[in-house]
């Protein structure tokens, strides 16, 4: 038993040792746009966690951001400005920076709320299909034959639906609500991870020293934690990255579409609805575009994330940038 | 060349994903909870009376008996009749005015994502690392990171309310629209009526461009990385070697071989496209087929909803089967 906990803390440092030695980080810390993107991710998570903390420990009540009627008129434009150059002159300053909706509650701090829940369940989609991906796709490398067969060819069946139309007959079935949107997507994004993980694994699987492993009479799950996973946590990582971001825009355009989060949610979807529906039209610009504005800044810095890893992964690129 | 064998095979594979994918679809009615029947009855309907409409529907059949009728009925392009439209209207007749409006939408976004993504790949590649590229790169990647449904609600705001240049939404000023095909533009050519065709475009410009600018961020980025890597293939510095102009060799020899993942990208992407219909068209209020999905899964009319949903998955198939084949056309080292 301790042999096994020594060696393992041994292979880990093992591992540690060779990302940080293997150009894969420096590739990514010197690409520019991979930084930005992960100070953007920074900061929404930084905006998230503070706002969820403060209502926890009481400094914010949740009930001001849910329905608390301010005494300002309906629709309040940021910081009684209407016009996009007066706001800017006066934010900071002002009592309400984003103004105020339709049922006068605060634009700015349901953004702020609305950041930790793209993240939470944004975090929770990626989770489940990256665990369901990895899962399936390492099991239908190693084992091969017929399950290869059924859990690959299930695979191309749910990838032959674009994914948002698959995330709505998913809702058609079990029903409106943020948890059943994160349940939809979950089904949607997981074929795309088994894919990747399929290939990366019957790529290591391929390699020699899995043979000798297997010949000095390693178990199955002993060569699949030990050595697979390790060997195609690169691609996975990537996939991750690249999906979280397409995740909280796909959670967001089914609240959009009013099947995701529920009346009074500050998400950023249901938020965006609501203020298309009451009164872009008239010219009141503040109730949907500053929560579309965060929302659109999350993923690119998930996006701009995912791109620097890709590039810092696949040897081809560095040539093109020498 | 591509071979016949290699058509029909994958024409073959082809069988068991559709297979699957009706599969699926008969499974939307039969895993929601809830019976179909009382979305059909009226609210002071009795207990017979739902039996009635359950008998009819054949819903009281056992599940194999309704699962190989579905299928038997899928073949004969049979989806049945709409719970909730015109009393019974078959759905097929739904979706054969609705389908065209969406994919007039799609192709034209899909054009202008073409004509401007491809030459702002091009250039970002030959001028890779300039000021230039560097700002083509963010614009495309912000494009692909903007949802359209908060990019189009904006542009409405600045184009149609605040300029007044195009309309709001909707795809004509008044007047039911022509059906003679379904597409729109070339309906109104058909009738002669260039007053109807000039309208037509006006509305339609909006809702375009919002699904160009996402689909030429994608094309331009593809692009890019399509000639980075064709640059520096062989036969490009053998090109140079031989004395041959830079224009030409780009060109020529580079263009042509650099397409080839673009135009896998354009036709997987077309795919998204029509998916992503649904938000453009709630956005522009178009009432083409993303609008009725959004309806008909509130509605509970599951017969519509199955029948969106095959006919999707079966033009996204399709199409990336054609895609496949043109990649293999283009590029035969693909066949083995």
């Amino acid at each position: 038993m301790s042999t096994e906990t020594a060696s393992t803390t041994h292979e880990d440092r093992g591992f540690l040792d060779r990302l940080l030695a293997s150009p894969f980080l420096s590739d990514l810390l010197s690409n520019r746009l991979a930084i930005l993107g992960l100070s953007l991710i920074l900061l929404i998570t930084l905006m998230g966690v503070l706002t969820r903390l403060a209502v926890f420990v009481g400094v914010l009540d949740f009930g001001t951001i849910l329905d608390t009627q301010f005494a300002q008129p309906r629709k309040h434009p940021p910081c009684g400005n209407p016009t996009i150059t007066g706001w800017l002159g006066s934010v900071g300053s002002c009592q309400h920076p984003f103004g105020t909706d339709a049922q006068r509650r605060d634009v700015f701090l349901r953004t702020m709320y609305g950041a930790w829940l793209a993240l939470k369940y944004g975090t929770v989609t990626v989770a489940a299909s990256t665990v369901l991906g990895v899962g399936l796709g390492t099991l239908a490398a190693y084992y091969g034959g017929w399950l290869d067969n059924v859990v690959m060819r299930t695979m191309d069946v749910l990838l032959s639906f674009p994914s948002l139309l698959l995330a709505l007959a998913v809702v058609a079935i079990f029903g409106t609500g943020l948890w059943k949107a994160v349940i939809a997507l979950t089904l949607v994004y997981t074929p795309r991870f088994a894919r990747v993980v399929r290939g990366a694994a019957l790529k290591v699987l391929e390699d020699e020293y899995v043979d000798a492993t297997v010949a000095l009479g390693a178990r199955d799950w002993r060569v699949i934690v030990r050595h697979v996973l390790p060997n195609s946590l690169a691609p996975i990582t990537v996939q991750s990255t690249l999906n979280f971001g397409l995740a909280v825009i796909d959670l967001a355009a089914l609240s959009f579409l009013g099947f995701g989060a529920t009346a009074g949610t500050p998400s950023w979807g249901w938020m965006l609805t609501k203020g298309v529906e009451n009164g872009l039209i008239n010219g009141l610009w503040w109730m949907s575009f500053f929560p579309g504005l965060f929302l659109a800044l999350t993923v690119l810095g998930f996006n701009l994330l995912g791109d620097g890893m890709r590039d810092a992964l696949d040897p081809r690129m560095q040539d093109a940038v020498d | 060349m591509i071979s016949t064998r290699y058509v029909i095979k994958r024409l073959v594979l082809l069988i068991p994903v559709l297979f699957g994918v009706a599969t699926l679809v008969f499974s939307i009615l039969h895993l929601s909870p809830g019976n179909p029947a009382t979305v059909i009855a009226t609210q002071q309907a009795d207990a017979a009376e739902i039996q009635r409409i359950e008998e009819r529907l054949g819903l009281d059949d056992p599940i194999w008996v309704q699962y190989v009728r579905f299928m038997v009925e899928v073949v004969q392009f049979d989806l049945g009749e709409s719970w909730v439209h015109n009393k019974g209207e078959p759905v097929t007749d739904i979706l054969r005015w609705k389908f065209p409006i969406t994919l007039q939408l799609a192709v034209l976004g899909q054009i202008a994502g073409i004509v401007f993504g491809i030459p702002i790949g091009i250039i970002s590649a030959v001028k890779q690392d300039t000021i230039t590229d560097h700002i083509s790169r963010i614009g495309a990647l912000t494009g692909i990171s903007v949802p359209i449904f908060w990019s189009g609600p904006l542009i409405i705001l600045l184009f149609a309310v605040h300029l007044d240049w195009f309309p709001t939404n909707g795809l004509l000023s008044n007047g039911p629209l022509p059906k003679i095909t379904g597409v729109l533009l070339i309906d109104s050519i058909i009738k002669g009526d260039i007053v109807m065709f000039v309208d037509a475009a006006w509305h339609l410009f909006l809702p375009s461009m919002v699904i160009g600018i996402y689909s030429m961020a994608l094309i331009s980025r593809m692009m890019r990385s399509s000639m980075l890597e064709v640059v520096r293939q062989d036969y490009i510095r053998t090109a140079r070697a031989k004395g041959q102009g830079e224009k030409i060799t780009l060109l020529k020899h580079g263009l042509r071989n650099a397409l080839i993942p673009v135009v896998t990208v354009i036709g997987i992407q077309f795919g998204s496209l029509l998916g992503g219909a649904v938000l453009t068209e709630t956005v522009f209020n178009i009432r083409g087929i993303g609008m009725l999905l959004v309806d008909a899964i509130t509605d509970g009319d599951y017969p519509v909803v199955q029948g969106i949903v095959l006919l999707f998955a079966v033009v996204f198939t399709m199409v990336n089967l054609f895609v496949d084949l043109t990649y293999t056309y283009l590029d035969p080292r693909i066949e083995q």
